[in-house]
């Protein structure tokens, strides 16, 4: 390349790069057992995603205490992530925004924009709400400042604005989604029914999606794990072909383990749907969208959706029932977004879940050990107690502090 | 009296008028077809012009082929003989051969006399059944292997009751009333069962999917795939006892099939299918499968009666047939219904001569059961002489449709043939192909070229064609040209050649099904019918024969009259071989076949259904139906319907043997004794193994560090564009086995604007560095740092490295960034002349500002 200039080694910009990639291989491995202000250190930094100021890391080391014990670490991180101290701004515009986008898309990118559905999981933990209401209330979290353009039901500007503008996301303010995007108050279920929530999984389809990446967001499950072919077949519709090429037994030993879970859970989302001309979430209250009757050939016998009723059929006796996803004082069925988010957000699997995505957010990694996986575990049993998201950062902050 | 089920047919208007009218039409409509067809053509191209005009009339059918054209005897006395002569008459001498014997001067009944077709009608009805054709001594006594002139006794007693209907004329009026017949009382046998927990027999087979599939079938594999069968490790101890040991043994559970394992799809799969066999014959790893699970059945003492509420027991072939709906076909000149079930011909029974019977040939092609054929590898093709019926009654009318019912083996196969009328990949009469998510219409006419194109195409945004079981229809007319409807509906695609006359059709191509002639264009999947008909199917036509469905449907009854106190009591289920692996049971409904009798009211709630004495532990329906069957509800025509919903139940040990029954939590009685799903088990806590306990920060997380550090906002212009332009190129995981060099490069890129917005504003350097620093003086002296390098280094180690044990040492970043300095300022320009110093200032800045330090955590 004729045009490519030679570096002679005087470029500050090469040898700076070239610096930063050694001391890049110099730091690494350096890791080792750190006592009170490697520990305060690390929480900072993995909750906030920042390092601390000198002073404000020598108060960190004062609250851990010359010898850290479990509670004085659990203190000094809702400390850390307090939202009437300064301090904490990052842990809300970048570590909670980058814990939250992945679920926002299909794509699962963490690059996608702030939206309502991500804005709303920061907004829960910054006013220590119950964050189980994210599944099912009329709630939705909208910020301002200069230059920002109001919250639209058929745009994201409104966040995008936030977003570029590096508003400090603690400014946000919740209100309802109700008086905002025009739906009934008892439609309206959490992030299943913002606008991000509806453009990624309500567009197009058969809103399965919905069901399929609520579980996997916030049950930690995908329907691989779900699946059970012993649950009734009844609720699948017949858009499902039970006879794949030809070959019912592939229905039979596929297929038919996550329809039988999904297809009647999915029916809740039976009257909404995402315009994708308008770019906007629509409710039809009585009206079954088009897309639950698609393809209905396929399979002529099978089920028809006159409703949104839902039935949880993971609670009859089976791989997802009560022993192992812990489900909650609920029925298991009802009608409609709102009532499934409850069914949902009050389950075992929903609070051991969110200790899990907080755990690999915080720590990098997934547990390591028995007594690792144990105190996940008691963090997830805590939760489903108290409902807070916050502490729940702080206890896993706790757990890998590097002690 | 037995009450009947009116079937949901739409009766056909051919009356015997028409009938003996069309027959008359015969001789005349030969001549005159062709022309007729150029005419209409003429006529409504006119009258669309004209903006309307009269509905044209049907063209006169030309006569089915077959003998008596020279026949002189007594004309036909009435017009129903005229009906025999025609429907039945002429064609069975021209093809069945019957006449050999049943002739004039031969055997009894004489019904082919070719003498006096008055008298050989008189015969022909003592042997046949008005009501129901198909059930005429005729039919059933070749059926049962009388003489038939084709290979499949089946094929001929189709045949001769379709030459019956066409003559009796049972299709002209209202719909077919089936006679349910009631099956011999049978108690279900007895089968194996899985017990609730692992049976000792299971260890051995535990071992072998331990010792080969836990690589991937265990929750804690590094690339787990569901079913956790392999759970656990079969070496650890007390492993036989374990949860891991339970969850294994439960996920194995739908995969072993103990009354026949050589069925077991742990066996089918690692065999037939071939998948991930750990030896180089995948047959001999499943027969050690299959050896382990058959001693682990050979442990397991059948039941000898399934607990629970039970009915009577049924199988298939007990069942009433229902099949065959009313189909039109008054225009029909091939019809493969693929009955046979075996050997290497599928028969033409149109009854129009001469029958194009197809013959299979290829690696793998056979028969589908409950009628069908299944094609992977290979075609099933008439001659080139029999096929010319086909250029012979098209050409004549000018119009046809090609109906078929197909279930596409997949939605990726490209330019691939189901029917084919054709002579090469090039040259074709018609052709009823598949591309993708399109079925393809090629047909050759005055308005296309000699392959049949431009092809008309289903949208490929609709997607209309899905491997699952289809009802396809293309119709061509010389005035609309090609349409194709798919499952009684019209796809909307319009063809843009427009119709046109036949009259390029080539009469030497053979007609084909699956691959072209020259077998390279293979189509995969299921043909359950075909059908070609010499005229354009109306939409009404269309959705008749859609309504009508296709395959062997049954009536089966369960009897229950032992369990209720209604007598004749029956749970009716409408049933049907849907493939080769499975049945669809559906529509259940209560029902007493004596008429007199009402249900009163009756709980049902959890019905199950069973297979050879078990209940099938996949595709339970109603397992949660909960209804009082009640007199208000119950009609004695029609029963009380339990549900609408159908489901499939899989097949054991094919429909010969496999017997069904039905269990009831509750019928009358309350016993919840059916079979009790197993709880699930809480799955035990699991964990990853040690792994790294560092990783480095995101994006975000990168771009706000720089910020904190330096003091210059994310909004500084600068900065903001820089960062909108590497934010995709920065760290999207956390794990630092996924820190690239580009990851790297785009760091330094970020970090060197931030240093280059701080070092050039007074206000943000002043805050950053102390008073002390000098952006204008040296840096160093002799080779070395001077103080002002000095007081650059160690504002840039304490602000942007600080001081903990897990930071770099300060000795090193001393060592590294202040040699960087030196370097930097002795060589080129001297640092303290012109900018310099700042540039080395932004340098040293920007190296420690994008190093480990700040982007590990």
């Amino acid at each position: 390349m004729s045009n490519m200039k030679r570096s002679d080694g005087t470029s500050p910009l090469a040898r700076a790069a070239a610096l930063g990639v050694a001391l890049l291989s110099l730091t690494w491995g350096q890791q080792s057992l750190a006592g009170p202000r490697e520990q305060a250190r690390r929480m900072y930094e993995r909750l906030t995603g920042t390092p601390p100021s000198e002073t404000l890391l020598g108060e960190l080391e004062t609250r851990l205490g010359a010898t850290p014990t479990e509670a004085s670490r659990v203190e000094t991180a809702l400390f850390i992530i307090n939202p009437n101290q300064p301090h904490s701004k990052d842990f809300y515009s970048v570590t909670l925004k980058n814990w939250a986008s992945p679920w926002t898309n299909r794509d699962q990118s963490v690059f996608a924009p702030l939206n309502d559905y991500s804005a709303t999981v920061i907004g829960l933990v910054k006013d220590d709400l119950d964050f189980r209401r994210l599944l099912w209330d009329d709630v939705v979290y909208i910020g301002s400042g200069a230059g920002i353009r109001p919250y639209s039901p058929t745009s994201n500007q409104h966040y995008e604005d936030l977003e570029n503008n590096n508003i400090d996301l603690r400014t946000l303010q919740l209100t309802t989604q109700s008086s905002l995007n025009g739906l009934p108050p008892e439609a309206t279920a959490g992030v299943i029914t913002s606008r991000a929530g509806a453009e990624a999984f309500f567009i197009a389809g058969t809103n399965r999606a919905m069901f399929r990446f609520t579980m996997l967001n916030h049950l930690c499950r995908d329907l691989e794990q779900l699946q059970d072919t012993s649950l009734p077949p009844d609720r699948i519709r017949q858009d499902v072909t039970r006879s794949p090429g030809g070959d019912s037994s592939v229905f039979n030993n596929n297929c038919i383990g996550c329809h039988n879970v999904m297809d009647s859970m999915a029916q809740a989302f039976a009257f909404y749907n995402f315009d994708n001309t308008a770019q906007r979430l629509v409710y039809t209250p009585g009206q079954v969208q088009p897309k639950y009757l698609i393809n209905s050939e396929n399979f002529k016998p099978g089920y028809v959706t006159p409703d949104d009723t839902w039935d949880n059929r993971m609670r009859l006796p089976g791989r997802n029932d009560v022993n192992v996803l812990e489900w909650g004082a609920g029925s298991g069925h009802g009608n409609g977004a709102k009532s499934l988010g409850q069914e949902l957000a009050n389950s075992g699997a929903f609070a051991q879940c969110q200790a899990e995505k907080a755990f690999r957010k915080v720590c990098f990694r997934s547990p390591g050990s028995p007594a690792e996986a144990a105190a996940v575990r008691q963090i997830g049993v805590e939760f489903r107690a108290d409902g807070s998201m916050r502490r729940v950062f702080a206890r896993v902050a706790a757990q890998c502090a590097g002690e | 009296m037995s009450p009947v089920i009116a079937m949901n047919m739409i009766a056909v208007n051919i009356t015997s008028n028409d009938k003996q009218m069309r027959a008359h039409n015969f001789s005349r409509a030969r001549g005159v077809a062709r022309f007729a067809a150029v005419a209409a053509l003429g006529f409504l191209a006119l009258a669309g012009c004209s903006g309307g005009g009269a509905k044209t009339a049907e063209n006169p059918v030309p006569p089915a082929q077959g003998g008596g054209s020279d026949y002189s005897g007594p004309v036909p006395a009435t017009p129903e003989v005229q009906a025999f002569r025609v429907e039945f008459w002429q064609p069975a001498l021209a093809s069945s051969g019957c006449q050999g014997c049943h002739n004039a001067s031969g055997q009894a009944p004489s019904f082919l006399r070719t003498d006096d077709v008055n008298q050989a009608f008189q015969q022909a009805n003592t042997v046949v059944n008005r009501d129901n054709p198909a059930q005429s001594v005729l039919v059933t006594k070749v059926a049962g292997g009388h003489n038939c002139w084709l290979s499949d006794p089946e094929a001929c007693a189709t045949i001769l009751s379709r030459w019956i209907s066409a003559w009796v004329g049972s299709t002209g009026s209202g719909g077919r009333q089936i006679q349910l017949r009631e099956p011999d009382p049978l108690d279900p046998g007895g089968s194996k069962r899985f017990p609730a927990t692992p049976p000792d027999g299971f260890f051995q087979v535990y071992s072998l999917l331990d010792q080969h599939c836990s690589n991937c079938h265990q929750a804690d594999s590094a690339t787990a795939q569901s079913p956790f069968f392999a759970a656990g490790r079969r070496d650890a101890p007390d492993i036989q006892s374990s949860p891991e040991y339970l969850l294994a043994y439960q996920a194995s559970i739908s995969k072993i099939n103990l009354n026949d394992p050589a069925l077991s799809r742990f066996v089918v799969r690692v065999g037939k299918e071939k998948h991930n066999c750990w030896s180089s014959d995948c047959e001999e790893d499943a027969e050690d499968l299959r050896t382990a699970i058959q001693a682990m059945a050979d442990l397991i003492l059948p039941d000898a009666t399934p607990n629970g509420l039970l009915s009577k027991a049924v199988t298939l072939q007990d069942g009433t047939v229902a099949s065959g709906g009313n189909r039109y076909e008054n225009n029909l000149i091939a019809l493969y219904e693929f009955k046979t079930g075996s050997g290497p011909v599928a028969f033409d029974t149109s009854g129009i001569a001469p029958a194009a019977d197809l013959n299979l040939s290829g690696a793998d092609i056979g028969w589908q059961r409950g009628w069908g054929i299944i094609i992977r590898e290979g075609k099933a093709q008439a001659s080139t002489t029999a096929s010319r019926k086909f250029h012979q009654l098209i050409t004549s009318t000018g119009e046809y449709s090609i109906e078929a019912w197909v279930a596409p083996g997949n939605v990726t196969q490209e330019d691939a043939r189901i029917v084919s009328y054709s002579g090469s990949t090039g040259t074709r009469n018609f052709t009823m192909g598949q591309h993708l998510y399109n079925y393809e219409f090629a047909g050759r006419s005055s308005e296309t070229d000699g392959d049949g194109g431009p092809r008309l195409s289903t949208d490929p945004d609709a997607e209309v064609l899905q491997a699952t079981l289809q009802h396809v229809v293309m119709t061509f007319d010389p005035v609309n040209g090609r349409r194709i409807y798919v499952n009684g509906e019209f796809t909307g695609d319009l063809d843009g050649a427009g119709g046109g006359t036949l009259d390029s059709w080539d009469n030497s191509f053979a007609f084909v099904i699956g691959n072209e002639v020259s077998n390279n264009r293979q189509w995969q999947g299921v043909v359950r019918l075909v059908a070609v008909h010499n005229r354009a199917l109306t939409l009404p036509q269309i959705q008749q024969n859609f309504e009508a469905g296709v395959g062997e449907k049954f009536f089966l009854l369960f009897g229950v009259s032992h369990l209720v106190d209604v007598p004749k009591a029956y749970i009716m289920f409408e049933a049907s071989e849907f493939d080769n692996f499975g049945y669809l049971f559906n529509n259940p409904k209560f029902i007493s076949l004596d008429p007199d009798a009402r249900p009163g009211n009756i709980r049902l709630k959890g019905m199950r259904i069973g297979v050879n004495g078990a209940e099938i532990q996949v595709g339970q329906a109603y397992r949660l139906l909960d209804l009082n069957i009640s007199s208000d509800e119950y009609s004695p025509e029609t029963g009380q319907l339990l549900s609408s919903i159908g489901t499939i139940v899989p097949m054991e040990m094919g429909a010969e043997s496999d017997q069904f029954f039905l269990c009831f939590d509750a019928l009358g009685s309350e016993t919840n004794a059916c079979t009790q799903y197993t709880p699930g088990v809480a799955p035990p806590l699991t964990h990853a193994g040690p792994s790294s306990d560092i990783g480095v920060k995101l994006f975000d997380g990168i771009n706000a560090t720089m910020a904190a550090i330096t003091g210059v906002s994310p909004n500084n212009t600068a900065v903001k564009r820089s960062y909108g332009n590497v934010r995709q190129s920065l760290p999207a995981v956390h794990d630092i086995q996924g820190y690239l060099s580009s990851h790297q490069t785009a760091v330094a890129q970020l970090a060197l604007t931030y240093c280059n917005a701080l070092v050039n504003d007074n206000g943000l350097r002043s805050t950053f560095f102390p008073a002390t620093m000098n952006f204008t003086a040296p840096l160093t002296a002799g080779g070395a740092l001077n103080p002002n390098g000095t007081v650059l280094l160690d504002t840039l180690r304490e602000k942007m490295i600080g001081a903990a044990d897990t930071q770099p040492l300060p000795g090193d970043f001393d060592a590294t960034i202040g040699g960087l300095i030196t370097t930097l300022c002795s060589s080129g320009t001297a640092c303290g002349t012109g900018n310099r110093t700042i540039e080395v200032v932004t340098a040293a800045c920007g190296a420690a500002l994008g190093n480990a330090a700040t982007l590990v955590q």
